[in-house]
């Protein structure tokens, strides 16, 4: 195998490089994922018939502590990425950990809004705009509930069998994919919520 | 401990906070929608390009090239599909 040693753990085999390089373009193909999604929305946002509108059910608090908490997540798992650089296991283990801890804290937030929707008649069937508003919502969820599982694997791995090119390179790919879920998440903060708080 | 905690990343989180306040903006004040959606647009897209440069190291490696064509692409498809389907289902009929 051959070893670029002026490169970070991660980038350092070729295969390595490539599956980077192949997680981005899959991350592209989510991007229209989330374009189709956000599409849809738009175009039902006002089709609430009998139910009710996103002002009426939208509320500032859990949508700001979600937000805040994802956001930081971002961040310490960049910070984990960062120690993986400096062969710091011991610090990027936690910092991975800490990240999981705030998905798990921005799931449990977001499984009371959906409980909390639903008890007040916002429910999948209720109208075009409830069920397009929980589709958006519960995809980005359901990206996290996988991040969560995946991202709890690469931590028993790299704990498991130390810092190679194969785990570093893992785990580097599992920080893309929690840093786009961040940014999917701004786009639902801004023009799902907010937009509908207007 | 202090190399744990680069520069670079803390100034990142703390510009993204800052941009997370000002599209509060467009909730804690009166304002209208035009005005509202262009701070919204503004900041989500800022937001998206810290994360992007600072936090996924896009621009790190001779790659580079690749990665930002293939990113300008799925964001273009993405825009063409909203638009698109704002202009036939919605703007259309008025």
């Amino acid at each position: 195998m051959k070893l670029d040693h002026s490169l970070p753990l991660e980038y350092r085999t070729e295969e390595g490089q490539l599956k980077i390089l192949g997680f981005w373009i899959f991350l592209g193909a989510e991007i229209m994922l989330f374009g189709t999604l956000f599409a849809s929305y738009f175009t039902l946002v006002d089709r609430v018939g009998s139910g009710p509108s996103g002002a009426e059910i939208f509320e500032i608090t859990p949508v700001l502590i979600e937000t805040l908490v994802l956001l930081t997540s971002s961040f310490t798992i960049g910070l984990g990425i960062h120690a993986m650089r400096l062969g710091r296991k011991k610090a990027m283990l936690s910092f991975f950990a800490i990240t999981l801890l705030l998905g798990l804290a921005f799931l449990g937030v977001e499984i009371y809004e959906f409980v909390h929707y639903v008890h007040i008649g916002a429910g999948l069937q209720t109208s075009a705009f409830t069920a397009i508003l929980l589709t958006t919502l519960g995809t980005h969820g359901l990206h996290v509930t996988f991040g969560l599982f995946w991202g709890l694997f690469i931590l028993l791995q790299v704990k498991k069998r130390g810092l190679t090119p194969e785990t570093a390179n893992k785990s580097f790919i599992f920080s893309l994919y929690w840093h786009f879920l961040d940014v999917v998440w701004i786009f639902i903060f801004s023009f799902v919520y907010l937009k509908g708080m207007m | 401990m202090k190399e744990l905690f680069p520069m670079k990343q803390i100034m990142g989180f703390v510009f993204s906070l800052m941009l997370t306040v000002v599209a509060l903006a467009v909730y804690f004040l009166n304002m209208s929608f035009a005005m509202g959606m262009t701070i919204l647009v503004v900041t989500a897209f800022i937001q998206a390009a810290v994360q992007l440069v600072v936090f996924m190291h896009a621009g790190e490696t001779k790659d580079k090239g690749a990665i930002y064509t293939n990113v300008y692409y799925g964001v273009a498809i993405a825009l063409v599909t909203i638009f698109g389907t704002l202009l036939t289902m919605i703007w259309g009929y008025n």
